[in-house]
């Protein structure tokens, strides 16, 4: 990376880091509005739940086909209940939910506070004594806090369900032989990490998404490019937090 | 630190820029600027494109902070000021944004509302009641549940200046209000606008191109040029100024004889 590069990357950061104060320090000056984390949250949750479900299905299915075709080489075919569950749990499941609602209600928020941003409806907030990192940002934090981990739950049901349907009816494993080696291999503890998983990638997204907006160039091409580079940073951020998160609780 | 002595009654300095610096990257956009604007009186900012008429205005709110000087408006020097006393300050401040800065995802009523909603303990009865009587006060009754996007440019200026005025500010700021209307609906901001400032009898500063509405609406005109303050006083004082930006900046509107510039 040249120096020229890094030196932007950490300028971004930086000013990313320092958004991320004033979101907090504006919340706890004018308090959270629980109406609007409520309206934001439902919505977001209605949004990205039928997309959602149908990855979640999918991604089931392949996890089951996939499983299977490496276990049966071992004649460990039985283990695919296990497999399913270590992987949709604590793995698949949260990145999924995380990145349905990078890219639903995300990259919405992103585009609407960059609008805002041009059309100086931001500044007026300021002017109307009215604190736009309050009222815009603070509620899509904790709506997407709230919501990520139950669609996270929603996705672990989805893909845990698929997969057995695949498994019993397709792949021929026997029923009795998934649930226990899934249900067996289901630890609380996973279902914890992958929650506090979709509880970070919530404010992350939350919060990306709303310095993108904040920052944005104005006009369209300025709205434009600002979306692009928040759903691609918060991809990145996501996916690089899922490691560290994993490398903490399972390495 | 220079204080000044701030009143409320009418003629009494409201608004300073002592000395104020305020560049962006290379660019400097004002350069030492010290202007004097008076409550009560209409006051109006003109000069070209990139003079630094709109940063006067985002100075004079807190949306940007000068390199150096200081700004006070209504005894609160506002580029020094904590969040709480800005806040304050801002409570006593409307301002109509170019292009209205109406949310779009708000009704006309929800947006002329929400000051009132943010800062008042108002019932929805009193908020409704005040809401049609200052779409009545602009020339608009019975659009209240209209949406911004269905409003002409006109229309969305004077729907900013009732949500401007409903939290009767001691001072309002309009930037540009003429800028991207035809004639008529120019002339109608302009008489919607003197007949607000007999009405309101508050301070208004207005930033403008339209030399011709400027005429029309102000008891003192500041002109900008290059960064630099280089004409200020009533608009006649304006109009015997013998600086060649001056008259080359009115004349083309005014029919003035334009004087050869000074080498």
């Amino acid at each position: 990376m040249s120096a020229g590069l890094m030196s932007v990357s950490v300028r971004k950061i930086g000013a990313y880091a320092l958004f991320c104060c004033d979101c907090a320090v504006s919340t706890l000056q004018h308090g959270v509005r629980w109406n609007r984390v409520m309206e934001e949250g439902h919505k977001l949750g209605v949004k990205a739940f039928p997309v959602l479900a149908v990855m979640a299905v999918f991604v089931g299915t392949n996890l089951a086909i996939q499983g299977f075709t490496a276990f049966r080489q071992l004649g460990a075919g039985s283990l695919l209940g296990m497999f399913v569950a270590l992987a949709g749990v604590r793995e698949v499941c949260p990145i999924l939910a995380a990145t349905m609602i990078a890219a639903k209600g995300g990259t919405e928020m992103t585009a609407q506070l960059a609008v805002m941003n041009t059309k100086e409806q931001i500044d007026a907030l300021e002017v109307m004594a009215v604190d736009p990192r309050a009222e815009l940002v603070a509620p899509s934090v904790f709506a997407i806090m709230l919501v990520l981990p139950a669609l996270t739950i929603i996705a672990v049901a989805f893909s845990i369900g698929a997969a057995y349907l695949v498994a019993v009816h397709q792949l021929h494993v026997g029923s009795g032989d998934f649930l226990y080696h899934c249900l067996g291999n289901f630890r609380i503890y996973d279902l914890w990490v992958g929650l506090l998983k979709a509880c970070v990638f919530g404010i992350v997204i939350a919060s990306v998404s709303g310095y993108f907006g904040f920052h944005s160039e104005r006009g369209p091409a300025g709205v434009g490019r600002s979306t692009n580079q928040a759903v691609v940073a918060m991809c990145v951020v996501c996916v690089s937090l899922n490691f560290l998160l994993s490398a903490i609780a399972y390495g | 630190m220079a204080s000044f002595s701030f009143g409320r009654e009418r003629g009494h300095p409201i608004i300073c820029f002592r000395n104020v610096r305020k560049a962006f990257g290379p660019k400097v956009v004002l350069d030492g600027v010290d202007m004097e604007l008076r409550s009560g009186e209409t006051s109006v900012i003109i000069g070209p494109s990139g003079a630094g008429k709109s940063v006067c205005l985002k100075l004079l709110v807190g949306l940007l902070e000068p390199d150096q000087g200081e700004v006070w408006v209504d005894g609160v020097q506002v580029n020094s000021a904590n969040e709480n006393d800005l806040y304050a300050l801002r409570k006593r401040i409307g301002m109509l944004f170019q292009d209205g800065a109406l949310f779009d995802s708000m009704s006309v009523a929800d947006n002329i509302a929400f000051p009132l909603r943010r800062h008042t303990r108002l019932g929805e009865d009193a908020i409704r009641a005040k809401v049609c009587a200052v779409l009545d006060q602009v020339g608009l009754p019975g659009v209240e549940q209209q949406m911004p996007a269905e409003l002409s440019g006109g229309m969305r200026k004077r729907v900013s200046l009732a949500r401007a005025i409903i939290t009767e500010p001691q001072i309002i700021l309009f930037d540009e209000p003429n800028s991207g209307l035809d004639p008529v609906r120019s002339d109608e901001i302009d008489a919607l606008i003197q007949r607000m400032k007999v009405e309101l009898g508050i301070t208004f500063v207005i930033i403008s191109h339209d030399i011709v509405g400027t005429f029309r609406v102000a008891d003192h005109i500041a002109m900008l040029h290059g960064g630099t303050l280089i004409a200020q006083g009533s608009p006649s004082d304006l109009l015997r100024s013998p600086k060649a930006e001056v008259r080359r900046f009115l004349s083309r509107n005014l029919g003035l004889p334009s004087l050869p510039e000074r080498p």
